[in-house]
């Protein structure tokens, strides 16, 4: 738990309520967790298992029923820590009778940017995210990868510390999709945090220092990618252009030291594999959490 | 065309003192539930909440950033334009092309048919404006929750206060260009419309008026003159020849109240009056019935007896008083002459007393039906100012159904601010006459009682009700809560003016303008502070 932390989640827990105030859904059940600043955290889970529940509540949308954040060392409902925040909703959000010029300047005013600020920054976005032929076109006309587009251009108007994406490849085109990673790791190198959502575990695996899985509002993995997903007891060896012969005499080598070959194949997605498996195991034994070792010596009971 | 109706000028230090003890009154129950509230939810950390939230509302309230503001505002006008809310337009030019074939009346006096032209054109922008202001209103922020895409606006630094500020700002820009277009054409409309011959009298008259004392017919002092059996107690009335007056005390003259007098030339004083006859008898046919006037100077009590003038009804009565007085002096039986400001107006006070010179007939008056008549100002500044008020009213539905839209649903809030334009619309004087006594009745409990003992209001009370205080300390709270509801349901009919310009007179600004004015304002702070509250400490999200 380090003091510097851009996003402290402690015990956060959200019960959507109907208008009577009688629970309906626990949507994230006591989410304990950290970023820190500088990497790319990516949160996984099946649908409706609180991703966005917690990203918004992050933002002060919606108010949790226990547990505390700090964001940027505020709290949550702190409106001044939206400066250094951009935020790309799961689906985008924005006004439909607005061109995509009006919608960056719209949203560069609300920063009380300067017209010429504003005016540069636009421009520079629209560009980015290849929207220069559509620039004055209303929204309600784009496409929906279109929309996701502007809707990134949106949450980067600020140059933001803290960079929030709700599902950010969803509806982008294969060159999108490979664009939007390109521009996440190029926020990470620019020195910024970014949380992402997603199912899609290859753009996850390729750009997410840390994850964490969500499977019906509660913490089930938590860590570094290439740690999680390295198996201890099994050794993996990759290469290239192997000629059947050579693989036997490996084969050979390795039952020669009593080694079993398990199997000779192609590397798969292996994130997919710990998604799958998580899940497997979090229907077979619910209730079980993910605890920080950190956490664990205080606190040695790990069922509810 | 005169005036109906008599409004005094409010007195503004007990309009704020009344204002003052109800926004106070609400705003320590307020600030009382929320904290309780604030406590029940979380007993640990609730008094430091509430005062966290109270601090920083406080805050959020006061430094609010122009440029997000104009930015909110901005948005919200765009988007009326967009979705094509100035197509009401569409409604307003279709009336008006067709409303002319069915008001033009040949039959009507010219000043009638004046006046109905006024009245239409008015109306007509009322009607329109009102409906467009409450709809944008009610709907915007619940839309823009059901949407979602107030969540990108408020993932920004941006306050509730300017959204909800933002929000009233940018319909009332939307409002205001709407009334601004259809007022302007209105007014070309009704210059276009009106007879050659009529044109002069598109006017704002602007009236001084006194306070009205009567004399009975034995020449004593009365508060009203005699009642001829109209169930309006409107105007009272002097009887013909008999010692019976009408007396007006005038305040504040300086010999800037003179004009020229158009036949001699000379300055003069202009006095109007619309008094209404009541004959007894049929009288000589033909004829109209007479008055006089006698000038006053309450110090010296100098009287100077002007000469006869004949009552048209219906008509402008006009009398020109020069400056330089020729009379005959009863006393000295001789003719002398008198300055106006010299020997009768004396510390800007003068006195006008009328009688009514026909035997057996009867003048009927009211307190705005006798003048004096200050310059005329052009029509466009009596129906401008008529716009302006239908412009507040627009305001204030604004600035009311952003604030229900920020606790409700679209639908909801629509219905709520029109259920409660209409209670303040009707209601008002009702519970106005209540609370002043007028109606006859009791209080809610003592009424309880009565209805269940079948007994009616007129009846004496029964014993043990005169006799149980409890009753009536109860229905004193009740008549209590009354008054201060009665204040927080806006009295909508506040902002016609159009009697005023309909029947060629300037709006005042004393009596009409600045009454509406303040009306507006001091629902504006407490709805900003209502509607902030409400969008900051609610979750955002669509239900
Ligand atoms: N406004 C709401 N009212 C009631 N329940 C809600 C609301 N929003 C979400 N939920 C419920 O909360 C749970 C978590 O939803 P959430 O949207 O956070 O899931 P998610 O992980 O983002 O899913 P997805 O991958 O499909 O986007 C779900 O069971 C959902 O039905
Ligand atoms: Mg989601």
């Amino acid at each position: 738990m380090s003091e510097n932390a851009v996003i402290e989640i402690r015990n956060l827990t959200k019960i959507y309520r109907d208008f009577w105030g009688r629970p309906k859904v626990r949507a994230v059940n006591s989410l304990s967790l950290d970023v820190k600043p500088g990497e790319v955290f990516g949160l996984l889970g099946p649908n409706g298992s609180g991703k966005t529940t917690t990203i918004k509540m992050l933002l002060g949308l919606l108010f949790p029923s226990e547990g505390e954040i700090r964001i940027l060392g505020k709290p949550a409902t702190d409106v001044s820590k939206n400066e250094y925040i951009g935020y790309l909703p799961e689906e985008s959000y924005l006004y439909r009778f607005l061109n995509a010029e009006e919608t960056l300047d719209f949203y560069g005013r609300l920063f009380d940017m300067t017209t010429a600020e504003r005016k540069q920054r636009t421009d520079e976005l629209i560009k980015m995210v290849g929207l220069d032929k559509a620039r004055r076109r209303q929204l309600k006309e784009y496409s929906k990868g279109m929309t996701r587009r502007i809707g990134l251009a949106q949450a980067l108007i600020n140059n933001p510390k803290l960079v929030l994406l709700d599902e950010p490849t969803s509806g982008l085109d294969p060159i999108g999709t490979r664009e939007m990673k390109d521009l996440i790791i190029k926020l990470k190198e620019e020195g910024k945090t970014v949380v992402m959502c997603s199912h899609l575990l290859a753009d996850v695996q390729d750009v997410c220092d840390r994850i964490a899985i969500l499977y019906n509002g509660e913490l089930k993995q938590l860590g570094k990618v290439d740690e999680l997903l390295a198996s201890q007891d099994k050794t993996q060896i990759v290469s290239s252009l192997l000629s059947d012969e050579a693989v036997n005499e490996i084969k050979a080598v390795i039952t020669k030291h009593n080694g079993t070959v398990e199997e000779v194949t192609n590397p798969t997605t292996s994130l997919e594999e710990l998604f799958l498996q998580t899940v497997a195991e979090s229907q077979a034994r619910p209730g079980q959490r993910f605890v920080a070792e950190s956490e664990k010596a205080a606190n040695t009971t790990t069922v509810d | 065309m005169n005036l109906n109706f008599d409004k005094q000028p409010i007195d503004i230090l007990q309009a704020l003192a009344n204002w003052g003890l109800i926004f106070g009154a609400l705003l320590c129950i307020g600030l009382v539930i929320a904290l309780i509230l604030s406590v029940a939810i979380n007993p640990k950390k609730g008094v430091s909440r509430f005062f966290e939230n109270l601090g920083e509302g406080l805050r959020d309230l006061f430094g609010m950033s122009l440029k997000r503001l104009g930015a909110i505002t901005n948005l919200t006008i765009k988007e009326a334009v967009r979705r094509k809310a100035l197509l009401v337009f569409v409604v307003f030019a279709v009336l008006f092309m067709f409303g002319g074939w069915f008001l033009s009346n040949t039959n009507n006096r010219a000043e009638l048919q004046l006046s109905v032209y006024v009245s239409f054109v008015l109306t007509a922008i009322g009607w329109l404006i009102f409906p467009v202001a409450l709809i944008l209103a009610c709907w915007g922020i619940p839309e823009d929750i059901r949407l979602r895409s107030l969540h990108t606006v408020v993932t920004k630094p941006v306050k509730r206060s300017e959204i909800v500020l933002g929000r009233i700002l940018g319909f009332i820009g939307v409002g205001t260009i709407v009334v601004g277009i259809m007022s302007v054409l209105g007014y070309v409309w009704i210059l276009r419309q009106v007879p050659e011959k009529v044109q002069s009298r598109l006017v704002a008259r602007v009236p001084v008026y006194g306070s009205l004392n009567f004399r009975d017919r034995e020449g004593q002092d009365s508060e009203a003159g005699v009642n001829t059996g109209d169930i309006n107690p409107y105007r009272s009335y002097i009887e013909g020849a008999s010692k019976a007056r009408a007396k007006w005390s005038f305040e504040g003259l300086s010999p800037s109240v003179l004009q020229t007098d158009p036949d001699s030339g000379e300055a003069a004083l202009l006095v109007e009056n619309s008094f209404q006859a009541f004959r007894t008898h049929k009288g000589v046919i033909d004829e109209v019935l007479h008055g006089q006037y006698t000038l006053i100077n309450p110090e010296t009590n100098l009287r100077v007896q002007l000469p006869q003038f004949p009552i048209y009804e219906f008509r402008q009565n006009l009398t020109w008083i020069p400056q330089k007085l020729a009379y005959y002096n009863e006393d000295t039986k001789k003719t002398e002459t008198k300055d106006l400001f010299d020997d009768l107006v004396s510390d800007g006070k003068l006195m006008v007393e009328a009688r009514c010179v026909d035997v057996g007939q009867f003048l009927g008056m009211a307190r705005p039906d006798l003048f004096l008549r200050l310059p005329d100002r052009p029509f466009a500044s009596s129906f401008f100012k008529s716009v302006f008020g239908i412009w507040l009213m627009m305001v204030l539905i604004v600035v009311l159904g952003v604030t229900a839209s920020t606790f409700v649903k679209g639908p909801v809030a629509t219905i709520l601010l029109f259920t409660l334009i209409l209670v303040g619309t009707g209601f008002n004087q009702f519970m106005d006459d209540v609370l002043s006594g007028e109606v006859r009745g009791a209080g809610l409990v003592e009424s309880g009682i009565r209805i269940l003992n079948h007994g009616n209001p007129i009846v004496e009370k029964p014993e043990s009700l005169e006799e149980s205080m409890a009753v009536q300390n109860v229905d004193q709270v009740f008549t209590g809560m009354l008054w201060g509801v009665s204040h927080i349901i806006p009295n909508f009919n506040m902002f016609s003016f159009k009697a005023y310009t309909a029947s060629g007179f300037d709006v005042p600004m004393k009596v009409a303008v600045l009454p509406a004015l303040l009306m507006v304002i001091g629902f504006f702070i407490p709805c900003l502070m209502l509607g902030y509250f409400s969008l900051k400490l609610r979750e955002l999200e669509a239900k």
